[in-house]
């Protein structure tokens, strides 16, 4: 039989060669667009959109790999955006140092967090992910010696107040963008290492994986800091930009699920994914923020549109381009398998018969 | 083959008084089972006899009331399943289960011995594994799959495929769930052969089946179980002659 | 503390425990019928706080009376979200999109509730919003009686419903054992179905009891859901009664905390509990096999 994976026909090729001008087009589009942007207030709308894009694909380690949904991501977040504040005002380190320090330390806080929450299978970890929300929510409200409490903190700009606000903006749009090509790196690797594959193990069926001698708890526990740390690094990075920290929108329940909803809308099981769906979520966010002010529709729009999203495209964008893709190539259909209709009326009737096959006790 | 030759077992699979009760329901009730070592056993029983629960409780999906089980001396009762894997117990599902958003050769990637952690993040191109891979699911007859997706091909290659890749453990005893369930018969007699080739190198089977035939033609050694505990054992002729056998089947 | 304050505390403490029972038996019920995790739940608890709210001011009549349209129409809307939205979802990934179609449906409850009502705090204003009844010393206002009362009547309908009618046996099947209920012929997905629309009629009544004594705004329901899904963690997944029991443990502490800690300390009871449930014990406290797996 030939081997239908070492064969590529003239279309993958065309397709490779797409892909890749479709990925240097856009490198290019993102490195110039502070130079493109016609005013500041422009180039801040890319600082945020860089920003969503950071945080979804940060969340995107537990999503993606895992499938386990974390709706309180917004937690790690908002620490590190506490955290890189505190170090910098109360300890008086240098800021980019209070960045890292506070990613680490919010790593090493996921640790019980993570313990408490993967033992068990996915409910309770959504249900710790929006409690612990809840409830930084709750503290950093009420506990104003710290965290400035309903009034907020004001975060030290690293840059000096002589560096004007478009420079500001441009040098945080590179920060930020730096900060997800990291990201994506170390999601890449991970994609391709055992560790990945075990992880998307868990994700498709974890008792299965487990059965093969994948320690899933320790690999959950693993994936879950490394989201939490990427987390808190983007909520950070975002903290020195943006300058002020206020608990209602560091906590908040609404940025955890942005994060969710663009990784989701972009494809959670691709490398892009998550920064297609964030500049797609980003941009649509502020330009509805801009066009209609803060009104309770947006709470509305947010909720309609994941809900179509998980009942109509729980794949993606991304993948349902790919698909698309698959059904116009031309070969597709003795390449991937060799299957007759006999066959395949064979196979219908072998999975019927399964089916009918009541499950004994296992659940 | 590169895989290594198993070394032959003194002990292999026992259980002691093994019990695992839902609700009011004793699913597993007191079930003493010694597997001989080297062999092919087969589980038999009616439909509701425990077989699964049993099963899911040797290997560690679900964790027994009391009693104990141990494999080649060792305690294993309650341990977690990726533990009993590594001790070199592989097992496959019921009705079939594979990673379905995985490509054929990921899937068989998923199942390695753990050699520390160092091991596991290597990347997953480690040309040693992937050959061990490929040269399994050359064995197994679905080599040229390797980058469908699982879900893509079809359920009696998905049946290899689960096969294959508990072998990718190099496990020293296989437990399978029904690998004749919803599979046609040209592909029954493929996996016959391919479990008599598998326990000529040395591995120990257990066998749940409904399918008479293939445990008849199959097994060295059949343990009989009805409402969750083993009510006759023995070779295939003795138990097909069995008066309990046959009561518990027909319930005359 | 004094004995009068310790006593009061520990009433308001059980008094507002009824409330979180009856609210986590709907959670309770969800998960049972289906695995699923409702996030939507206190979004329609304070949905049917609105609505008691509105036909008060409306019609001037008793917001109790509300209750003989809520309760109904909860559960029809129940029903049909059940059969309409979650069933479509695919069984392999159920429990977390379900999860976030849920809270997708929550926040445009709540983004609704804003557009429609404003975001201004709202209370009902009754005749006996004043009074309050004495009992050995303490002083306990009478709406809040009203509300565990109807908490308690609802809670112990609920229990009746399960344990005695036709309806209650198959329901309890469902939950206990899919696979055999089907075999049983019973219509596993209809029970499902009602499953839904008896945990949303739960919500209905407690969110008319709690209009009676609360100010409402759109935002409410994110303290409630909170502190609702910690307890049914706690009760271990799937458990009534253990999600009863933790109810009014947890509601009696919060009450006794507010004391010396105030009212936002004393929340985060729930959370700490939660935590700590899971360190030691992740299946919870009064679960039985489902909760083991989840």
């Amino acid at each position: 039989m030939p081997s239908a994976s070492s064969t590529r026909t003239g279309f993958d090729t065309a397709l490779l060669g797409i892909k890749g001008l479709a990925l240097v087009a856009a490198g290019v589009l993102v490195l110039a667009f502070p130079q493109l942007a016609p005013d500041a207030f422009i180039l801040s709308v890319g600082v945020v959109i860089a920003s969503y894009a950071a945080l979804a694909v940060s969340w995107n380690f537990v999503g993606g790999f895992t499938g386990y949904i974390s709706l309180g991501h917004a937690a790690y977040s908002g620490l590190g955006g506490y955290g890189t504040a505190l170090l910098i005002l109360e300890a008086g380190w240098n800021p980019w140092l209070s960045l890292v320090g506070s990613a680490v330390a919010v790593g090493v806080l996921a640790l019980p967090i993570g313990f408490a929450s993967l033992r068990v299978r996915g409910a309770s970890f959504v249900i710790v992910s929006i409690a612990l929300v809840l409830i930084l929510l709750l503290v950093s409200q009420s506990w104003s010696d710290v965290t400035g409490g309903s009034n907020g903190l004001r975060v030290p700009r690293p840059f000096g107040e002589d560096v004007l606000r478009p420079e500001q903006h441009e040098r945080f749009f590179y920060l930020h963008v730096g900060l997800i090509v990291i990201a994506l790196a170390v999601w890449w690797a991970i994609d391709r290492s055992r560790f990945g594959t075990g992880l998307k193990a868990i994700r498709e069926d974890e008792d299965k994986a487990q059965a093969l001698g994948v320690p899933t708890f320790a690999y959950k526990l693993t994936v879950f800091v490394i989201s939490a740390f990427f987390t808190a690094l983007a909520g950070g990075m975002y903290a020195l930009w943006f300058g002020s920290l206020d608990p209602i929108f560091q906590f908040s329940i609404l940025v955890g699920s942005y994060m969710v909803l663009m990784s989701l809308l972009g494809g959670i099981r691709s490398l892009l994914g998550p920064v297609v769906g964030a500049v797609i979520v980003g941009y649509s966010l502020e330009y509805f923020k801009s066009a209609y002010g803060d009104t309770q529709f947006h709470l509305v729009a947010l909720g309609l549109l994941l809900a179509l999203v998980v009942l109509f495209m729980p794949d993606g964008v991304l993948p349902a381009l790919g698909s698309l893709v698959d059904r116009i190539r031309p070969d597709k259909a003795t390449s991937i398998r060799e299957m007759t209709a006999a066959e395949l009326v064979e196979k219908n009737k072998e999975i019927d018969e399964a089916r009918r096959e009541p499950e004994e006790v296992s659940r | 083959m590169t895989t290594t030759q198993a070394p032959p077992a003194v002990r292999s699979l026992e259980t002691v008084e093994l019990r695992k009760s839902f609700g009011g329901v004793h699913a597993v009730d007191g079930a003493t089972v010694t597997f001989r070592p080297g062999k092919i056993n087969a589980l038999i029983g009616p439909n509701g006899s425990g077989k699964t629960t049993f099963f899911n409780c040797v290997t560690g999906m679900i964790k027994p009331d009391s009693g104990e089980v141990t494999y080649q001396g060792a305690d294993i009762t309650g341990k977690a399943p990726h533990r009993i894997a590594a001790a070199g117990v592989g097992r496959s599902f019921q009705l079939c289960r594979i990673f379905p958003r995985m490509t054929v050769l990921e899937n068989m990637l998923v199942g390695v011995r753990p050699e520390g952690l160092l091991h596991r993040l290597r990347g997953s191109r480690n040309a040693d594994d992937i050959a061990k891979a490929r040269e399994l699911l050359r064995r197994v007859g679905i080599d040229h799959l390797e980058s469908s997706e699982a879900r893509d091909i079809s359920y009696g290659q998905q049946k290899l495929l689960e096969l294959a890749g508990v072998l990718m453990t190099d496990p020293e005893t296989i437990m399978l769930d029904e690998p004749a369930g919803g599979v046609n018969p040209a592909l029954i007699g493929r996996i016959g052969t391919l479990v008599r080739e598998l326990n000529a190198e040395g591995r120990t089977f257990v066998i749940v089946e409904h399918n008479m035939d293939m445990v008849m033609s199959l097994s060295d050694h059949v343990v009989v179980f009805d409402r969750g505990r083993p009510i006759a054992e023995g070779t295939p002729a003795e138990v097909q002659g069995d008066p309990r056998v046959l009561e518990a089947y027909l319930g005359i | 503390m004094s004995g009068s304050l310790l006593l009061q505390s520990v009433i308001l403490g059980l008094l507002l425990g009824g409330l979180y029972a009856l609210l986590a038996a709907g959670l309770t019920l969800y998960f049972g019928v289906m695995r699923v995790v409702m996030i939507a739940h206190s979004a329609f608890l304070i949905l049917a706080a609105y609505l008691a709210w509105w036909f008060q001011r409306e019609t001037g009549l008793d917001p109790l009376l509300s209750l003989v349209v809520t309760v109904p129409l909860f559960f029809v809307v129940g029903f049909v979200m059940q059969r309409l939205l979650l069933a479509r979802l695919r069984p392999a990934t159920l429990t977390m999109m379900s999860v976030l179609l849920t809270f997708a449906i929550a926040l445009t409850i709540e983004g609704l509730l804003g557009y429609v009502f404003s975001g201004t705090q709202r209370r009902i204003q009754l005749d006996y919003s004043g009074s309050s009844l004495e009992v050995f010393g303490a002083n306990i206002a009478v709406v809040k009686l009203i509300a565990f009362g109807l908490a308690a009547v609802a809670l112990l309908g609920l229990w009746a419903l399960m344990k005695l009618t036709r309806f209650g046996q198959a329901l309890r099947a469902t939950i206990q054992h899919p696979e055999a209920a089907r075999l049983l012929g019973i219509n596993t997905d209809r029970i499902a179905g009602f499953g839904f629309g008896l945990g949303l009629a739960t919500a209905a009544i407690g969110g008319t009891a709690l209009s009676l004594d609360s100010t409402i705004y759109p935002s409410l329901h994110w303290h409630w859901i909170g502190p609702l899904m910690a307890i049914i963690v706690i009760g271990g997944l799937g458990s009534i009664p253990g999600a009863a029991i933790a109810a009014m443990l947890l509601g009696v502490s919060q009450s006794l905390l507010q004391v010396p800690l105030g009212t936002t300390w004393a929340q985060t009871v729930f959370y700490i509990a939660l935590f700590a449930t899971l360190m030691v014990r992740p299946q919870g406290f009064f679960g039985g096999r489902l909760a083991q797996r989840f």
